[in-house]
């Protein structure tokens, strides 16, 4: 009988433990419920929905098919608005790369306040994305900004350039401001890639007659790969979502010229209240985002495995 | 001879680099200094110039003064997010990420996998749903609605990092510990959490950073009517006052007043977190 209450009470503890796991797992499955997993089918939803202002008091609206995929893709502007985003996103990373990766070459030489140059790189990557794009749009200003009065300032232009309202010129200053925020990410993960690069590795590398290009093309290169494909689809991830920098910068404009699919399907949704189009082109963001994932997922593989010793 | 010139020639190299480097940081850092100039000017000397000046004509400290007078409360408000954006994700992180380092479970796989997606997830996505879901619930124009939409920047980083940090915490310190009869409650919260504290502090500096900048979620979830963090309070600003830049640049040294202090007092957490491959937006 003692056994038997015994081992039932043992049988009972195990219970326990298991439920006191679960509870510390609790909160977060239920957020990732709450914040991803609802908000995602949920979206998917709504853009099969025609939905209207009226239709914001309940959660369902009446079928509509393909119809807001159909009505949106042939807009003209969010099509040019699909092919910007992608153009901005391989110049940004194109950019973001070379200069990043010059400045954490850079680096690597030791010179006097060295580490706190590094430091200060960090600062635009820290700042509110918004804030960012509301101070290049200061600075890009016609008449007050800091870019222009430089410019005439050099005799590089006569005129003050219409950064604000020529689209060529507005497109490059969101661009410019975007691979500014990007260049600390770039350069602190290839920096510190860098110097995991073995020092005798480049050493013997000169011993048999490479040069300085030669060591960075056939050693260094070759052995950052692994952290450069990271930072690059990282990178990838951050960019195709832009919204705060075109916001603050633009606001998408001067004539639409230049919305990317953040900023048009908040466009849709938030300023035309028309929800089941912004879902809509959502979700053609969410499928470009998406088809970085299984590379992105393999690339973190050591984290999903739980082997990171 | 050639072994003296090698050397020299390896000085030259590092004093080119070293100039190189610091004069692109300059031209990185330029536009934050302008802004800090422009917030130290009045209007009409920031129109009137046709050339840069780089120190302020007449120093003034007019922006700074309505600014405090005006949005003050705005500041506020942007701590409070912050503070609870930070709060809320440790309370989901910490847990979740000791459970998911200690214990196996079934959903392990899933979790982690579901969290690296997540942060992919365009915040725009889920901001288009909660709206909805938030109009529903009534959380929209609530600091705990805005909360729990910002916490969703940092939950995934967190829980990633944090449990990577713990699975290579020293296993036989906590073994021993349950050996020498301690609960695996005092497990967690006497060894542990303190041997996390410094991978804690990264994310809760992330959340806070993270909290403090959204402007997505508050534009799309907050009418202005109740409170508006420092970022939707500029956009509105640049909006309404679109030619009072000094005001505003001076409204932006606030904005970013928390990300330099906290660069300053942290900043090898900071390093750490963005090494881990921090994601923001």
């Amino acid at each position: 009988m003692v056994v038997s209450a015994a081992s039932k009470d043992a049988g009972r503890q195990v219970r326990l433990l298991r439920l006191a796991r679960w509870l510390f797992l609790l909160p977060a499955v239920g957020f990732v419920v709450f914040a991803f997993v609802v908000p995602v089918v949920y979206n998917v939803v709504l853009s099969f929905e025609r939905t209207s202002p009226a239709t914001v008091a309940h959660l369902a609206a009446p079928f509509a098919g393909l119809s807001n995929y159909w009505v949106t893709l042939r807009d003209p502007v969010a099509d040019s608005a699909i092919v910007r985003t992608f153009s901005f996103t391989v110049l940004s990373l194109l950019f973001q790369f070379v200069i990043g990766f010059g400045l954490a070459l850079l680096f690597c030489v030791r010179f006097p306040l060295r580490v706190l140059a590094r430091s200060l790189v960090l600062v635009p990557w820290l700042l509110p994305l918004l804030v960012t794009g509301v101070i290049f749009r200061f600075l890009f200003q016609l008449q007050a900004g800091a870019v222009n009065q430089v410019l005439l300032g050099l005799h590089l232009v006569h005129r003050p350039v219409g950064f604000e309202v020529d689209p060529g010129w507005a497109y490059l200053t969101v661009l410019v401001t975007n691979i500014w925020i990007g260049v600390p990410f770039f350069t602190v993960l290839l920096y510190s890639a860098l110097q995991d690069v073995p020092a005798e590795l480049l050493e013997a590398a000169r011993i048999d007659g490479a040069g300085p290009w030669q060591r960075l093309v056939r050693v260094r290169l070759p052995l950052i790969r692994p952290v450069a494909e990271v930072v690059l689809v990282l990178g990838f991830v951050f960019t195709v979502k832009v919204f705060d920098v075109v916001i603050g910068l633009t606001g998408g404009g001067p004539a639409n010229s230049t919305q990317l699919i953040a900023t048009w399907a908040y466009n849709l949704s938030f300023q035309e209240f028309d929800y089941g189009a912004g879902a809509a082109l959502n979700t053609v963001l969410l499928l470009i985002a998406l088809a970085a994932a299984p590379l992105y997922i393999w690339l973190n593989r050591a984290s999903l495995r739980g082997d990171t010793r | 001879m050639s072994a003296v010139s090698a050397a020299a020639r390896r000085r030259l190299g590092a004093a080119l680099a070293g100039v190189g480097a610091l004069a692109a940081v300059a031209v990185l850092l330029f536009p934050l200094y302008a802004v800090v100039v422009a917030s130290f000017e009045t209007n009409s000397e920031l129109f009137g110039a046709s050339r840069y000046s780089f120190f302020p004509a007449r120093f003034t400290l007019s922006n700074y003064r309505v600014v405090l007078s005006q949005q003050g409360s705005h500041v506020v408000s942007s701590l409070i997010i912050a503070a609870g954006t930070a709060a809320l994700t440790l309370a989901i992180a910490v847990p979740a990420a000791h459970a998911l380092a200690r214990y196996r479970f079934a959903v392990t796989g899933l979790l982690t996998g579901s969290l690296l997606a997540a942060q992919i997830l365009p915040s725009i996505v889920i901001a288009n749903s909660l709206f909805l879901v938030y109009h529903r619930l009534h959380l929209l124009n609530s600091y705990p609605g805005l909360v729990i939409a910002d916490a969703s920047y940092a939950v995934p980083f967190a829980i990633l990092v944090l449990r990577a940090f713990m699975l290579a915490l020293p296993r036989d310190v906590i073994a021993a510990a349950r050996v020498d009869g301690a609960t695996e409650w005092q497990a967690f919260t006497r060894l542990v959490l303190p041997m996390s504290r410094p991978a804690i502090i990264t994310i809760a500096l992330f959340a806070f950073l993270n909290g403090w900048g959204d402007f997505i979620f508050a534009l799309t979830m907050l009418n202005g009517n109740t409170f508006e963090p420092v970022t939707l309070s500029i956009y509105t600003y640049i909006g309404e006052f679109s030619q009072n830049w000094g005001q505003a640049m001076a409204l932006a040294v606030f904005a970013v007043l928390p990300a330099a202090m906290l660069l300053i007092a942290a900043q090898r957490y900071i390093a750490a977190g963005l090494t881990a491959g921090s994601v923001k937006g």
